[in-house]
């Protein structure tokens, strides 16, 4: 490794947020003042995540003035500087610590299901940022499958505003589906040769399309520059276009009075005798250390939130904290993400700009024309060389000159993908193995099978998709069948106890002063990206919890 | 074209044209006008020589960028810059002149420079046409009006064109009472032309400053002063002979000014692309486009010349 490369990764050895300063990931080299806490002082919160959920959570206690700690177990990137345009190298941006998979369909971890940074995964995730279909929030009693949400859409609805303007999505003028939204902050930004494919695949479909909207800012937005259309956002955006927690939520905390800890796995949360929460456990500069805090919000993302709680069981909590329900680590919902692609005599250069600038979502609106539960949307495609060669040689299976012709066609070829809703089942679950990870904590088992709805869904998206890019002409129209994307569930939400781990406000119901406030709490998926509805969740989280406190009922 | 050589070429143009709406818009070249006492008409023609360079000036540079970056892929590209090449020669020239007769050559660069102009916008028509999207009034026709060519660009270099050919039709009005041109009272209808082409530049801005989601407060300016200075051209264009125009006459240099603070403006908006001027060989393509706002500098020249035309000739 060369001196220079090692520099580039320096942030995942030496702690940044330390001694009254945090890095300025907008400024090249620059730092700014950052509160600190002592650790024999509890805290109004410590979260564990600094992700689309407890980095966003941590931006909005922080502004009602609670003392907040953030703990994220990866490191503090400055994107101008340390954010290489090389796939390989940007791996250091990926949750890539031992997991064990199985299950009919074993999940694959890795690049395209978390992060492991200050910022979570919104530092390398793809920025749609979708607002659920309304129906969603009570698909069990209006669309007959799933579970209800103990919230309503018309909240939601405010809180998805309060997102959008936060992260300046750019989006179309108007938007095709579901009720009346105001107008996204930003324009959208210009589509590109595989974003038109999807559009004229669509219209020969006779199905609407639009531009989708998008956390990369179209326009200046402060010190972070607009969007260069070099398409390197899933291996983590150089110029800051790309609204994640780590250039958005975090910076807005730190400066509110909030304490974020960079290299700080926390391995197990405390419990006293009351049953309350009373701290973290949490390993820094190879210490471990007890950080006393009077909450705990987990935020770590579906397989970690659950495995926390899990280990932290105690004698009085044997099966895990907030597990009374049994469902802490049940309902685990992959999004699927089926692909269709196909070969044009027209120069696509797919990889150019956002990969994913056009969508549609008829598939999540229309009711009629299934024979399954649920919904997906499926938007334009744009991976790198690497990914692309990485999709064409494990999960196609091609080798040798054939995976070399194959990828002489990389110009010419587009395709669309989808986000598909798969349903909440129990058997689909995290545990703990018995192996240890590099902090000696047990690494989860993830344990994941499709059932039939699910793969009906697949199926009808594939052959729609397919023969869209039929009807426009394109060659060679090939079907990735197995592919998952995000994870959701594991913790999820509800009116009762007895079926739910955590209640409207993301408070565990058996320990008061537990939370739960990311991807985790969905009792179902819907079929869009999960990142807005995580981060409107935690804003309505946020104004829940000052109302609480102001109530005295924290 | 090889990119260093495309970018030199590129920068002794701009300097060109930097010289000549210098030489147009120099005091000096009016001041044969102060001593002898000329005939109104003529001096109205000459603003008009001068606007039209500014607008021409503004084009050629805004084209030659627009069209670098389009890497001139159809001949017809370069059809602007040597048009509007031409009206600024033409005009520096124009400016200069006292005489009160039309000039031959600069009369068929400028009857050019109107036909280029709309032949250009028919281009741009067809370039949209083709593609997906096309006019429908779907949400994604935003896609064509922010991305694809702009409609409105090309009406510039007509616009040039027409100012400069109607500063020759002033030039040889010979009616002894009020001047005319097109049988019309010549200062209300030039007052009348440039209200239309104010409101057209200031959409045009709005348009592409709403692509920009107005994310700087003065980004509105350019949709707010612009057609304030239209109506007051439009008003004085309708009513009847009276008192000078003070009003107007401020509001249009205040749209001057802001004209070229605009382009200041959109200086500082190319710093704030990734790379700042650093990277400028990409950002000056890529940023807010920094010719394009002193368009209205010259139309508020013009609409200066027409308020001279009128407070001169009351039925002008
Ligand atoms: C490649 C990719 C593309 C994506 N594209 C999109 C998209 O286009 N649109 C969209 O909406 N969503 C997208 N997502 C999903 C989205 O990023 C996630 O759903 C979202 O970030 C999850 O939020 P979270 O708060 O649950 O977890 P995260 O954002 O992952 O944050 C969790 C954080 O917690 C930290 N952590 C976990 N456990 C511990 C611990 N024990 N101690 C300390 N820290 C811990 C982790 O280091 C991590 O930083 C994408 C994801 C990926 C990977
Ligand atoms: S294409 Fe835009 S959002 Fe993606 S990495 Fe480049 S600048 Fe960032």
């Amino acid at each position: 490794m060369t001196v220079e490369s090692n520099q580039l990764h320096d942030a995942l050895h030496v702690p940044r947020g330390k001694d009254g300063r945090a890095p300025d990931p907008l400024r090249v080299g620059g730092w700014m003042p950052m509160r600190e806490y002592r650790e024999d002082e509890a805290v109004d919160f410590v979260i564990v995540g600094t992700g689309a959920g407890g980095g966003t959570l941590a931006c909005k206690l922080a502004e009602a003035g609670f003392s907040v700690i953030g703990m994220d177990a990866g490191a503090w990137w400055r994107p101008l500087e340390e954010f290489a345009s090389d796939e390989t190298h940007q791996d250091k941006l990926f949750w890539t610590d031992e997991r064990i998979c199985d299950g009919d369909n074993p999940l694959k971890l890795g690049s395209n299901n978390s992060g492991k940074s200050v910022g979570g995964s919104t530092v390398h995730f793809a920025m749609v940022s979708l607002r659920f279909r309304p129906e969603w929030f009570k698909c069990r009693t209006l669309l007959g499958y799933g579970a209800d949400w103990p919230l309503d859409w018309r909240e939601m609805w405010r809180y998805y505003g309060e997102v959008e303007q936060a992260l300046k999505i750019a989006g179309p003028v108007t938007y095709p589906w579901g009720p009346k939204r105001p107008r996204y902050p930003y324009r959208a930004h210009e589509i590109n040769a595989a974003g038109w494919v999807l559009a004229q695949a669509c219209e020969a479909m006779g199905i609407a399309w639009t531009e989708t909207p998008l956390a990369t800012i179209s326009a200046p937005r402060g010190r972070a520059h607009p969007c260069v259309y070099r398409g390197f956002c899933v291996t983590g955006c150089a110029t800051n276009a790309k609204q994640s927690a780590l250039v958005t939520w975090i910076p807005r905390a730190v400066t509110a009075g909030a304490e974020i800890r960079d290299l700080a796995m926390v391995g197990r949360i405390e419990v006293n005798d009351a049953g309350l929460a009373t701290g973290v456990h949490y390993q820094r500069e190879g210490q471990w250390r007890f950080q006393r805090a009077r909450n705990v919000v987990v935020a770590g993302y579906a397989i970690e939130t659950p495995r926390l709680l899990l280990n932290s069981a105690t004698d009085r909590y044997p099966d895990g904290l907030a597990n009374s329900s049994g469902l802490v680590g049940r309902n685990l919902m992959a999004q699927t993400n089926q692909g269709v692609y196909g070969v044009f005599d027209d120069e696509i250069r797919w990889y150019k700009g956002p990969p994913s600038l056009t969508l549609t979502e008829h598939w999540n609106y229309t009711d009629t024309g299934k024979d399954f539960f649920g919904g997906y949307a499926f938007m334009a495609q744009g991976p790198l060389p690497q990914a692309w060669v990485s999709t064409q040689a494990g999960n196609r299976g091609l080798w040798g000159e054939a995976l070399l012709r194959e990828m002489q066609q990389y110009n010419h070829q587009a395709g669309f993908k989808i986000v598909g809703e798969t349903l909440p089942q129990e058997r689909n679950r995290v545990t703990l193995a018995d192996e240890k990870d590099q902090y000696g904590l047990p690494v989860a088992r993830v344990t994941y099978s499709l059932c039939d709805n699910d793969k009906a869904l697949v199926k009808h998206s594939i052959d729609f998709m397919s023969r869209g890019l039929d009807a426009i002409g394109a060659r060679d129209i090939w079907a990735e069948e197995d592919d998952t994307c995000h994870l959701n569930g594991t913790a999820r939400m509800g009116d009762d106890p007895a079926t739910s781990v955590v209640n409207a406000d993301c408070r565990s119901w058996d320990i008061r002063n537990l939370w739960i406030c990311d991807g985790s709490v969905f009792p179902t998926v819907g079929g869009v990206n999960p990142s807005l509805t995580i981060q409107a969740i935690a804003c309505r989280t946020g104004d829940r919890i000052r109302q609480l406190a102001a109530l005295g009922e924290l | 074209m090889r990119t260093n050589d495309g970018l030199i070429a590129a920068t002794l143009g701009a300097l060109a044209v930097v010289a000549g709406a210098a030489a147009i818009t120099r005091k000096s070249a009016f001041g044969s006008a102060v001593g002898r006492r000329h005939q109104p008409t003529v001096i109205a023609a000459r603003r008009l020589n001068r606007a039209s360079g500014l607008i021409a000036a503004s084009t050629l540079l805004d084209s030659g960028i627009e069209h670098y970056r389009g890497a001139f892929h159809n001949r017809a590209m370069i059809a602007p810059l040597v048009v509007s090449a031409l009206t600024l020669a033409v005009s520096a020239h124009g400016t200069r002149d006292a005489r009160p007769v039309a000039h031959r050559l600069r009369d068929s660069v400028y009857a050019g420079a109107a036909l280029t102009g709309l032949i250009g916008t028919g281009f741009h028509l067809y370039n949209i046409g083709k593609r997906p999207g096309r006019f429908s009034w779907k949400n994604y026709s935003w896609q064509n009006l922010f991305y694809a060519s702009p409609i409105l660009a090309p009406s510039a270099v007509a616009l040039a064109g027409l100012l400069g050919y109607y500063s020759e039709r002033l030039r040889e009005s010979r009616s002894t009472g009020a001047p005319r041109v097109f049988g019309l009272p010549a200062g209300r209808a030039l007052a009348a032309l440039t209200a239309a082409g104010l409101v057209a530049t200031a959409g045009e801005a709005g348009l592409l400053h709403f692509r920009g989601a107005y994310h700087d407060p003065f980004m509105y300016v350019p949709v707010t002063v612009p057609p304030i200075a239209a109506a007051l051209l439009a008003e004085t264009a309708a009513s009847r002979p009276r008192k000078p125009r003070r009003l107007a006459r401020w509001w249009l240099r205040l749209t001057t000014l802001i004209g070229f603070v605009g382009a200041g403006f959109h200086i500082f908006g190319v710093h704030r692309e990734m790379g700042g001027w650093r990277n400028w060989r990409q950002n000056v393509l890529n940023g807010p486009p920094i010719p394009a706002p002193s368009s209205f500098s010259g139309l508020a020249l013009a609409g200066l010349a027409a308020l001279g035309l009128i407070e001169e000739h009351p039925h002008a």
